[in-house]
């Protein structure tokens, strides 16, 4: 730091203008690494959990793999009825300590063969498809199209039980003619909730704020309130993640002689909780 | 034909909304729990009866009456460590515009030890075109408008699994993903559509922490020189992120 002053000060004030742009640059810099430094010494600190789960191998052996990956060697094995510290998860891998302090990745699979001090059987549950069928909320990302334009749209869901939900999205349309964001709340009635791939319908109300671009004539930027139906089908992956295509036909209400009508075709992605 | 659709999806919708009368599980989480919580009120009414007079008459008279607590295991939350947050700063060739550093922020989440969403945001400038360098004093920008903003969202695939060693003592996990996505480029006083696809290499030094090198195209139309053209923008980066 100290020395990066002494160079802006030995700058002849002739080239002030370019100064301003190398102090703003060395600026940004240090704001970056100020930013990134606390990130550093926290997770450390974040990571140290007081209490850990001890889990006792029930199988002839439970094996350690050097990542958390299937394609990650294994380098250790802990013998039966020896305890593993369970420390953290990543995706379906635990991070886990031997007695003897040694740390590897053990699997999901082979981490539910492992017994708890008492006997019973260590569950966990990355969620299931009864969890697909009836559960508290859903959040996914689609991509798709508005009305002829790109799409980029994200939601949230609330359930009031397995066949009824109130649904929140926001997405923002990148076109030819004009950009803009959208909004809506509504209602989404799941036909039948148990099935792999379930058809739902919804109905709703939302705001669209359109920006034409500025070659057209009569380009002003303007919000307008819509209305939609619309339906889909989700269709459950694995875990808590299923795919979701839906369509929704929006009814504009222009300030114009005219309403306007705009199609929502999107795919996406989404997880249930 | 469009009202047709909509027609058709309204009627859907009316007709089997029909059947939401019938569903009785409103709040179905609350339902089961008062469901339950009235269950183990009867059991206790039921209980003390059923201690004091015995329903087999010709069983012998307990001697001993077991007083066995049933222990039960507080099972310690497994944290989950599955979200990825960190910075990037690298060199970002804008086409028609040079190539000039660029600097942003990722967020990750790993969905699978395969699959992983990111999302990103990164700022860069524009510099001059070789017309408005060739052409004098012929401005085709603002300063403002120079500003290169992108955001995007990608799926991230994991591939090449490895090992990397440092020395006899330190090995580093590792692996190299693909990148694709969509998302948004703020660029010349406009907001255009975005497609990205690279690769890159993660290094793993530590749980927590995570190094990367990438390499993205940014891919989006542009008819600022005169034709509408498709253009390419590549950037190369260097990042830390840390694990949560």
């Amino acid at each position: 730091m100290a020395h990066s002053t002494s160079t802006t000060h030995s700058i002849p004030p002739s080239r002030s203008t370019e100064c301003r742009a190398e102090c703003r640059a060395r600026l940004r810099q240090v704001a970056l690494a100020s930013l990134l430094l606390p990130a550093l010494l926290l997770a450390p600190a974040l990571s140290k959990a007081r209490e850990y789960l001890q889990v006792f191998v029930a199988q002839p052996y439970l094996e350690l793999h050097t990542g958390p990956g299937r394609g990650y060697p294994v380098f250790h094995a802990v013998p039966r009825d020896q305890s593993v510290d369970v420390l953290f998860r990543r995706t379906e891998w635990f991070k886990v300590r031997t007695e003897r302090g040694v740390e590897g990745w053990a699997s999901q699979a082979e981490m539910l063969k492992t017994v708890l001090a008492d006997g019973s059987p260590f569950v966990f549950s990355l969620g299931d498809r009864a969890g697909f069928t009836s559960h508290r909320g859903e959040m996914g990302l689609f991509a798709g199209a508005w009305g002829g334009a790109n799409y980029v749209s994200g939601y949230a869901s609330l359930s009031f039980n397995s066949q009824l939900a109130l649904e929140g999205a926001i997405g923002q349309f990148l076109g030819r003619f004009s950009n803009g964001v959208t909004g809506d709340v509504g209602l989404t009635h799941v036909i039948v909730p148990e099935a792999r791939a379930s058809p739902f319908l919804m109905l709703g109300v939302g705001e669209v704020h359109t920006e034409p671009k500025a070659t057209l004539v009569q380009a002003t930027n303007r919000t307008e309130s819509m209305a939609y139906v619309g339906g889909g089908v989700r269709f459950y992956l694995a875990r808590r993640f299923f795919v979701r295509g839906e369509f929704k036909a929006h009814w504009i209400l222009t300030k114009r002689n005219r309403n306007e009508e705009s199609d929502e075709w999107k795919l996406g992605f989404a997880f249930f909780f | 034909m469009e009202t047709g659709i909509r027609i058709l999806l309204l009627t859907a919708l009316l007709a089997s909304l029909a059947g939401c009368a019938s569903v009785r599980d409103w709040y179905h989480q609350r339902a089961e729990r008062r469901a339950e919580r009235r269950a183990a009120a009867e059991a206790q009414r039921t209980q003390p009866t059923q201690g004091e007079s015995p329903q087999d008459e010709s069983a012998p008279p307990r001697v001993i009456e077991p007083e066995v607590s049933r222990r039960k295991i507080k099972v310690p939350h497994i944290r989950s460590s599955n979200v990825e947050l960190g910075l990037n700063y690298g060199a970002l060739s804008i086409e028609d515009f040079g190539t000039h550093p660029v600097y942003g922020l990722t967020a990750g989440y790993h969905i699978t030890e395969d699959f992983f969403f990111q999302a990103e945001v990164g700022r860069s400038r524009g510099g001059r075109t070789s017309f408005e360098t060739l052409g004098g004093n012929i401005q085709l920008l603002t300063e403002s408008e120079r500003r290169f903003t992108y955001y995007d969202l990608s799926l991230g695939y994991n591939f090449l699994p490895g090992e990397a060693f440092i020395g006899r003592g330190i090995a580093m996990t590792n692996a190299f993903y693909l990148l694709g996505g969509i998302g948004g480029t703020d660029f010349a006083g406009d907001t255009k559509f975005t497609v990205n696809f690279g690769a890159g290499y993660r290094i793993v030094p530590a749980d927590w922490l995570a190094v990367h090198v990438t390499v993205q195209d940014r891919v989006f139309q542009s008819s600022l020189l005169g034709t509408t053209k498709l253009t390419n923008n590549l950037e190369a980066r260097i990042g830390t992120t840390v694990f949560f």
